[in-house]
């Protein structure tokens, strides 16, 4: 297979996870407006920071305030992560590779691209609107996947997309997890207990992880429950460990994959080590920071053995 | 459906299907008895059938324009352009005898040049003509073979005379929307398909991978054949990807490749680097190589030139095959096939006036109210005057354009090229088209039954290429009842 194909399927599978997460990301930012009291606020700032997009906001905004971050998240091309651009490279990607995609894959991420398009006014008037369009945008996700779970042949093209889907998500796990650090509310507010009770129901939600929690970990929901439930419950396809796993058994059935799987136990390693015990906010969001760079680590081993495998065999002189 | 007796009194031109009285040729009686089964609503309904198969399918080209490119969907009619397979197979002996004795004439122009030394082809033509490439010479490719995919641009003149406008040798397009075309229709009027015996088209991607395969230079193994495209903005992508599908080859950009010091050609695979042995080649020679061609381009492949002319891969078309494929050195393929092959050409080229003579050009200046101008190395249309249909300013910047650069010009007298009805506002109205089949060259000669039929959609209009509003028509060879 072509290295600059594998490249393509490999960031067409990570814009697609990006995108659903990111609506997934929005939705959870404007549950949590609604859903601190008085005298709790919520650091624009520091959600930036979480998202990984402090650095660049700065370059366009002078403040940080609700409407120009949604903008930025979701419509914002200058964003290679707001929702319109990874669609749009998606869509770029696919179309560079429809001789060995599933033949409705095109259309449906094209499908997917017009729909943002055509609904981004409507969706920016209110907050029902708003929220209708990223769940449209997530079930429209689903259908994609789900087309490619079922009409595509599991060769090493698969592989690529689910490569790529598996690191996104997991990174994406980790950074609405992370949501709640931007939020400062004083620990002897008469609200404190109820509230982070419900910010960490609404990191469930966001995650269509709640049902899953309260069946296979606890009924009430608290930090640490969460945090371990997000980072080892192998049975939810969100948590990190299940995402890992996912990396290792593709990499399994992949050629040359040894350093990448060495890699991947790197950061198996690293989630036993996580104590969910005595956590808080600030130890999370730390604990959190390396985690994506453990998952970063796993990206650049792929990037090395497979996209740039050619630059490093050593049989064949290039001449200038 | 009706007709649109008001346009056809109103063109000169020969009809494809109907005879002067508007009654259907012998050739095309079943498919209008069939298309007059159908009502009004019917037919609609396939249509819109037709509009969304097209979407679905995706069929595509891009068009660019200062708004951006967009991708177009294919405009596509369904009346198909109909010929008899007693008419088309001379037309196909014709089409490989030109081929064979223009692959004969350009490994000569690379190598001995007998054809000038014998003063059949003018120094001075040779001279002038910007896509000889000086890095070809004293090659000479497996089979003798340069041009190895050609499309020939055919018209019909009112006396019902078929004749090679052009000829296209550098890298020809359109053969997926023949493809193409046949799929939608048999999608969408299965009926006629039953009726009638219509020869089928679907081989030629078997017939392009055994003419590339055959050019492998490593004997005995399965060779790795690629498509080398420009990438998605280039206007045929689609076909690119198409054609790669269809193959079960690769399908690559320039930076997928690499050639190495021993002048191999390698492609960049996820294990390391992977062997090429043929590629064949989607972008112009100027940008193929920039150690050797437009050193600016980024589209093509460092040393991929050595590497050809090592023998290590073989690219179609072949570096410098464009050298046939000028309308000046066009005016000499008559004789090019009685100098090499010792026959009369089968079909006919338009008859031509070359400005680089005197006596020709004088002729040419003092007509240009009667004939078509076109310029020797353009292709897609661009660049040409309609003399009978351009303002007296036009013809003056074209006489000035002749004057100053008289080797680059040749003109033609004004065809009356064919017609076919064509679904226009719910009737069938007469639109001007061409005819391109594909032939093929390397250890076999093959042409398609049939080719692409283009047609423009606009009334009156000549100009059938897809760039400027061109649309396309399923192309039928059929058995006639005997």
């Amino acid at each position: 297979m072509l290295a600059r194909d594998a490249e393509n399927l490999y960031w067409m599978a990570r814009y697609l996870e990006r995108a659903e997460n990111t609506a997934r990301l929005i939705i959870k930012i404007s549950d949590t407006l609604l859903d601190i009291p008085n005298g709790a606020s919520l650091g624009w700032g520091t959600l930036l920071k979480v998202a990984g997009l402090d650095q660049l906001y700065k370059e366009y905004y002078d403040d940080a305030n609700e409407n120009d971050i949604m903008h930025f998240l979701i419509a914002d091309e200058r964003n290679p992560s707001s929702i319109l651009a990874c669609v749009k490279f998606a869509r770029e990607n696919t179309r560079t590779l429809r001789e060995m995609l599933p033949e409705d894959l095109w259309e449906r991420i094209n499908g997917l691209y017009l729909y943002i398009q055509n609904n981004l006014q409507d969706a920016s008037k209110n907050r029902r609107n708003k929220y209708m369009f990223l769940q449209s945008i997530i079930s429209q996700r689903h259908a994609i996947i789900g087309l490619i779970a079922c009409a595509m042949e599991q060769d090493l093209a698969f592989h690529f997309i689910k490569l790529g889907r598996s690191i996104e998500r997991a990174d994406m796990t980790t950074r609405i997890m992370d949501i709640n650090y931007a939020i400062s509310l004083p620990e002897d507010h008469p609200l404190f207990e109820i509230t982070m009770q419900t910010l960490w129901a609404g990191i469930l939600k966001s995650l269509s992880a709640f049902q899953t929690y309260r069946r296979l970990k606890a009924f009430h929901v608290n930090m640490p429950d969460v945090v371990d439930f997000l980072f080892h419950e192998k049975r939810f396809p969100r948590s990190v460990r299940h995402c890992l796993a996912e990396i290792e058994a593709c990499l399994q059935l992949m050629p040359q994959s040894e350093k990448i799987i060495i890699a991947t136990n790197s950061a198996q390693t690293n989630l036993s080590q996580l104590n969910t015990k005595a956590m808080n906010l600030t130890k999370l969001h730390e604990y959190i920071d390396v985690s994506q760079l453990y998952l970063g680590k796993i990206h650049q081993a792929i990037d090395l053995v497979y996209f740039r495998a050619y630059e490093t065999q050593a049989s064949v002189q290039i001449s200038a | 459906m009706k007709i649109s007796s008001i346009e056809y009194a109103s063109v000169q031109a020969y009809d494809e299907l109907l005879d002067q009285h508007l009654r259907p040729r012998a050739v095309a009686k079943p498919l209008f008895d069939y298309l007059s089964s159908l009502d009004e609503k019917e037919l609609q309904d396939r249509r819109h059938a037709v509009e969304a198969t097209i979407m679905a399918m995706g069929i595509t080209f891009t068009i660019y324009s200062d708004a951006g490119n967009i991708d177009r969907a294919w405009p596509f009619d369904v009346v198909p352009r109909v010929m008899s397979r007693r008419e088309w197979e001379p037309i196909q002996a014709g089409l490989k005898q030109r081929l064979t004795a223009l692959n004969m004439f350009i490994n000569d122009l690379y190598n001995k040049q007998q054809i000038v030394k014998d003063g059949v082809f003018p120094i001075e033509v040779l001279k002038g003509s910007a896509n000889f490439r000086k890095q070809c010479v004293g090659v000479t490719p497996r089979f003798g073979a340069w041009a190895h995919i050609c499309g020939t641009d055919l018209v019909r003149d009112s006396d019902g005379t078929m004749y090679v406008l052009e000829d296209n040798l550098r890298v020809p397009s359109g053969v997926s929307y023949m493809l193409e075309n046949r799929q939608i229709m048999k999608r969408i009027f299965p009926e006629l398909f039953r009726t009638s015996t219509i020869l089928p088209v679907d081989d030629y991607p078997t017939q392009l991978y055994n003419t590339l395969a055959a050019l492998s230079p490593r004997n005995g193994e399965v060779p790795v054949i690629v498509v080398l495209t420009p990438g998605i903005y280039n206007s045929a992508y689609f076909e690119h990807s198409y054609l790669a599908q269809q193959m079960g080859v690769y399908l690559v950009e320039g930076s997928d490749l690499i050639v190495d010091e021993n002048d191999v050609v390698y492609m960049k695979n996820i294990t390391g680097l992977q062997r090429v042995d043929v590629i064949y080649r989607r972008i112009d020679d100027d940008f193929l190589d920039p150690e050797v061609f437009n050193p600016e381009s980024v589209l093509g492949v460092r040393g991929l030139m050595r590497a050809w002319r090592s023998g290590n891969v073989a690219i179609a078309n072949a570096p410098g095959a464009g050298v046939a494929d000028d309308k000046v050195v066009y005016t000499f393929v008559p004789k090019i096939i009685k100098y090499y092959l010792d026959q009369d050409p089968i079909l006919q080229n338009v008859p031509s006036y070359m400005c680089m003579y005197d006596d020709q050009r004088e002729y040419v200046i003092n007509n240009l109210d009667k004939l078509v101008v076109k310029p020797a190395n353009e292709s897609g249309g661009y660049g040409m005057l309609i003399g009978p249909r351009a303002t007296q300013a036009e013809r003056n910047q074209f006489k000035e354009l002749i004057l100053n650069n008289p080797r680059n010009y040749m003109a033609q007298p004004t065809l009356n090229i064919s017609t076919a009805p064509t679904i226009i506002e719910g009737q069938l109205a007469p639109r001007h088209l061409d005819l391109r089949p594909f032939v093929l060259q390397s250890d076999n000669l093959y042409a398609t039954t049939g080719g692409l039929t283009r047609v423009a959609m606009r009334q009156g209009s000549l100009v059938v290429n897809s760039s400027q509003g061109g649309g396309s028509k399923d192309t039928w060879i059929v058995e006639e009842d005997i």
